[in-house]
């Protein structure tokens, strides 16, 4: 180190601000032709000859993860490189900050650790790598293909594994390649929210949440089932403020969260028995008059037999008995949140990834709306809404090849994120294949005629965020070629035949949309890509080029594309009406937000078949659920503890805790096990541990803490560079109860997780 | 020189094919014998695991990373390279997509100065030499002992470090002995 300060002591001073003079001098003397040196080259211009502090280029860009909070981003660049980033100040929700992961970006495109080039394994997961070129490795890749389509006669066995890695309106071009070469296997649905969809979808009719700005006209604030301190960090401002205006500020989690540390009240639920609190509150709520008659008796359906349900079947000690809250609370819960007007309740992602999640937030909804808060500036079932979203796909919409066979008849486009369902007139015989991306271990092995044969991965890391990890080491062992798109070599990477390299945000163009707030941002090419990156949709384009060469007509996807053009191409009439813009170039000059009103189904129109507010939903019970929001009983316990993976602080999903900042403050990671746990099997503070179960072990130290209850466990969902820790060692691919009718897939019962401990 | 640019070429080859060619070019300039190498392909395998990828680079070829006490490209350090390029009015071919630090990018532009100081005396340019040298000086070797002892080290590869060093050495005594 201290060598390094020397060397820039000794560097100091050579910045040649009298540059101009000695290079003119060099010239005259005739020393600058013929230079032995084959790589560096005379300078081209002179435009950038003296950089001045403060000379800054500033480019627009977002944050493309998936969160809350999509930041918008102000990127300062100089010469050609990313100097500093900042929150976007025109966003009342940015408002200039970004958050502890945001400000860590400037480390990604520069980390000497990014995939920078195509590369080839030599034995997958043998660690055997050789760089080759774009043109080889597309040949390798479409040479698979055609294989596989002389074999098959259909691309059914090249399958798609994409989420939520990079959430860019352009990023669903790795889609429209797929379609592009013709009908292809898609992994579809979601983990993340599918229960509360469906749910919000069977009780509204559409997932909408109030504009999080709005939190602050709240009178009463209860956060369940979310941390919003660390994944949404942003809103918690308009906590805040609803708390400084007289909201109490309500926390409902298993876990003491860093949200719960800053409420005025914190509940330790036992895990999964949200729905039984939320009944226990709406009986006692229903028993005292509490319920607002005339919004119920205007704005809904069914209400008579939910409350008939409520007399019949919970108590308000069974309510406390099921989740461990006393029932002097939850009537003193119930009570305050009645009489607040306007009363809100956040429902975290976390709380519905249960096998009784729909269920749960079923609940919740009806809770809101007894209470007469849906509808309301202030109120509402707050979940998530994809109002902003209304692009127009034309990267994700491609056409497949002229002749292109895949499953017989043609079937609904389905998916979170999935507005487009392309050509509704077209005369379409085929479809893709859809599996559910929550069991792509098992859909791999299980799946033949024809079995996947070749797998392609963007914008997700599947050794990360799927379940039962050892199950995916089987099932990749299945595939035949693995092709996987990404900026960090992860376990994946180390599991595939060849890598890509991709762009990172300032690399590229795209737009980003919230489902949370109301704000719209564009992401601008702030740099030049570094090393041989590329964005999505020029992989696309190249691989469209190459098996194009190779055999004419197989594939749709146009061979060169121009990124800025085609972010342009998303853009509608419809969006510029929304948020009061005449052309996309108007967000060159900072976000902009959706003109919407605040309130979420403010005009109590609901989505729903009756266009009500439906207690009873006949499509909840169409779809295999129950009609009412009855409680569903948690998944049996199968093993001693019960095991919680949630988010962490440092990192997004598998993003993030890579980077040399996270790593600073978070370079390990723990398994959290409470004082009388740890008491019980004998560990201490800093012992190395095995955390297991039926399907795989974990082995980390322990950290004895009392933000975990005494009867689980808690690890965070992170993967770490130099570590091989994985929690999908030991979650399994358990469906929830909900997601199938809006998400195509149902969602994944992540936190209905059990396992045992103990020293090593 | 052929040293010099065959130490270049060596760290910016993309192929066991082009490894042993600069491999070939070094060896036949040096006095030191070579490692023997029998399979090429392992000698390119630890090559991408050193300076490469895709895998975190066990020695990034970049002075920032040594010297910026960030583990960052295009810091402060590769912006000094950079602007010393520029002094002799010249830039990299891959400016901002490749680090200018690269440790080829530094040997280019050790030639083309070594060149200019010896057909001028134009202090401005020993001065620059001289700095540009104690650059080099105050992270090759931190850089050399690095790849000499990462887990992917390989003989042929030590070889080129230490031709690596040893230049660097006879060049900064010149440099000291000129001053």
């Amino acid at each position: 180190m201290n060598k390094a300060n020397n060397a820039h002591e000794a560097q100091a001073g050579i910045c040649p601000l009298t540059r101009r003079k000695f290079v003119k001098g060099l010239l005259a003397a005739g020393l600058l032709s013929n230079l032995p040196c084959g790589l560096l080259r005379p300078m081209l211009s002179e435009a950038n000859e003296i950089v001045y502090e403060g000379n800054y280029e500033i480019f627009r860009n977002a944050c493309p993860r998936n969160c809350y909070d999509t930041c918008s981003i102000k990127t300062f660049v100089q010469d050609g490189v990313v100097k500093f980033i900042e929150g976007a100040t025109e966003s009342t929700f940015t408002r200039g900050g970004l958050c502890v992961k945001g400000y860590g970006y400037t480390r990604r495109p520069y980390s000497p650790d990014r995939i920078k080039y195509p590369m080839v394994q030599e034995g997958r997961g043998s660690g055997n790598w050789k760089r080759v070129s774009w043109d080889e490795a597309m040949t390798r890749i479409a040479k698979k293909i055609l294989e596989i389509q002389d074999k098959d006669g259909t691309l059914l066995g090249m399958a798609l594994s994409k989420y939520s890695g990079n959430f860019g309106i352009t990023n669903y071009g790795v889609e429209g390649m797929m379609s592009s070469l013709g009908y292809t296997t898609r992994l579809t649905g979601t983990p993340c929210w599918p229960a509360g969809i469906d749910a919000q979808n069977f009780d509204l009719g559409d997932m909408w949440c109030n504009d999080p700005e709005d939190m602050v006209n709240a009178r009463y604030v209860i956060l369940w089932g979310g941390n919003a301190a660390w994944n949404s960090v942003h809103t918690v401002k308009y906590v805040y403020e609803a708390q400084r205006r007289g909201a109490k500020i309500v926390v409902i989690d298993p876990l003491l969260t860093q949200m719960a540390a800053k409420a005025d009240e914190y509940w330790q639920i036992k895990t999964s028995t949200d729905g039984a609190l939320a009944l226990g509150m709406a009986r006692h709520i229903l028993d005292k008059n509490l319920y607002d008659r005339d919004w119920v008796k205007a704005n809904s359906i069914g209400f008579e037999e939910f409350a008939e349900y409520l007399r019949n079947n919970i108590t308000v000690d069974w309510a406390a008995k099921e989740s461990g809250i006393p029932a002097a609370n939850i009537i003193a819960l119930a009570e305050e949140f009645a009489a607040a007007k306007p009363a809100t309740i956040w429902i975290g992602y976390g709380m519905q990834r249960h096998v009784n999640g729909g269920a749960s937030v079923r609940a919740i909804d009806a809770l809101v709306a007894m209470t007469g808060n849906v509808g309301k500036i202030g109120g509402g079932a707050r979940y998530g809404h994809l109002r902003t979203w209304g692009f127009n796909y034309h990267a994700l919409l491609q056409k497949q090849p002229e002749g292109a066979k895949g499953v017989p008849g043609k079937s609904e486009v389905k998916g979170d994120f999935h507005f487009a369902g392309g050509d509704e007139t077209s005369d379409i015989s085929y479809s893709d294949r859809s599996l559910n991306i929550n069991k792509t271990a098992q859909v791999i092995l299980d799946t033949n005629d024809p079995p996947i044969r070749m797998l392609w991965v963007a914008c997700k890391n599947p050794f990360s965020q799927d379940f039962d990890r050892n199950k995916m080491v089987k099932a990749f062992n299945k595939l035949e070629m693995v092709v996987t798109v990404d900026q960090f070599f992860n376990e994946t990477v180390a599991m595939s035949d060849i890598v890509l390299p991709v762009t990172t945000l300032f690399e590229e163009w795209t737009i980003n949309a919230s489902y949370w707030h109301y704000w719209l941002s564009i992401n601008e090419r702030a740099i030049k890509p570094m090393y041989e990156t590329k964005s999505d949709i020029q992989i696309a384009a190249t691989l469209s080029k190459k098996i194009n060469e190779l055999r004419p007509g197989s594939c749709t996807f146009p061979t060169k594309i121009d990124s800025k053009e085609w972010m342009a191409k998303e853009f509608n009439q419809g969006i510029y009406d929304l948020f009061g813009i005449n052309s996309w170039e108007d967000l060159k000059k900072g976000p902009v937000k959706a003109k919407m009103h605040q309130a979420a189904w403010h005009d109590l129109k609901f989505g729903t078949p009756s266009e009500k507010y439906e207690f009873k939903s006949e499509l909840a019970e169409k779809w295999g659920n129950k009609a009412l929001p009855e409680y569903v009983a948690p998944r049996p316990k199968n093993d001693k503890y019960r095991l919680l993976t949630p988010h962490t602080k440092f990192g997004l999903h598998s993003q993030f805790v890579n980077l040399d900042w996270s790593e600073e403050f978070n370079p390990e990671p723990f398994v959290y096990i409470h004082p009388e746990l740890a008491a019980e099997k004998n560990i201490e503070d800093g012992n190395t541990v095995r955390v297991f179960n039926s399907i795989g072990e974990v082995i980390t130290k322990a950290k004895i803490s009392t933000v975990v209850p005494a009867d689980a466990i808690l690890m965070y969902e992170a993967w770490f560079k130099n570590n091989p820790y994985n929690v999908q060692n030991v979650v399994d691919d358990t469906s929830s109860d909900m997601g199938a009718y809006k998400t195509g897939q149902p969602g994944v019962a992540i936190h209905d997780q059990f396992a045992d401990v103990a020293k090593v | 020189m052929k040293t010099v640019e065959s130490i270049r070429d060596f760290f910016l080859a993309v192929n066991s094919y082009e490894l042993k060619q600069a491999y070939q070019n070094l060896s036949d300039q040096s006095q030191d014998e070579a490692p023997a190498v029998a399979h090429w392909q392992e000698v390119e395998f630890a090559f991408n695991r050193l300076f490469i990828g895709p895998a975190a680079l066990q020695a990034p070829p970049f002075s920032s990373v040594y010297l910026d006490g960030e583990s960052l490209v295009m810091g402060k350090t590769t912006l000094d390279v950079r602007q010393m390029y520029s002094a002799l009015g010249l830039e990299s071919p891959w400016k901002n997509s490749l680090p200018d630090d690269h440790i080829s990018l530094e040997l280019d532009a050790a030639l083309a100065m070594n060149h200019i100081v010896q057909q001028t005396d134009q202090v401005e340019i020993q001065e620059l030499r001289a700095r540009f040298m104690t650059h080099m000086d105050s992270w090759v070797p931190l850089f050399a002992e690095r790849v000499q002892s990462a887990p992917s080290h390989h003989p042929a590869i030590n070889y080129v470090v230490k031709c690596l060093s040893q230049w660097l050495r006879e060049e900064t005594e010149q440099g000291k002995e000129r001053i």
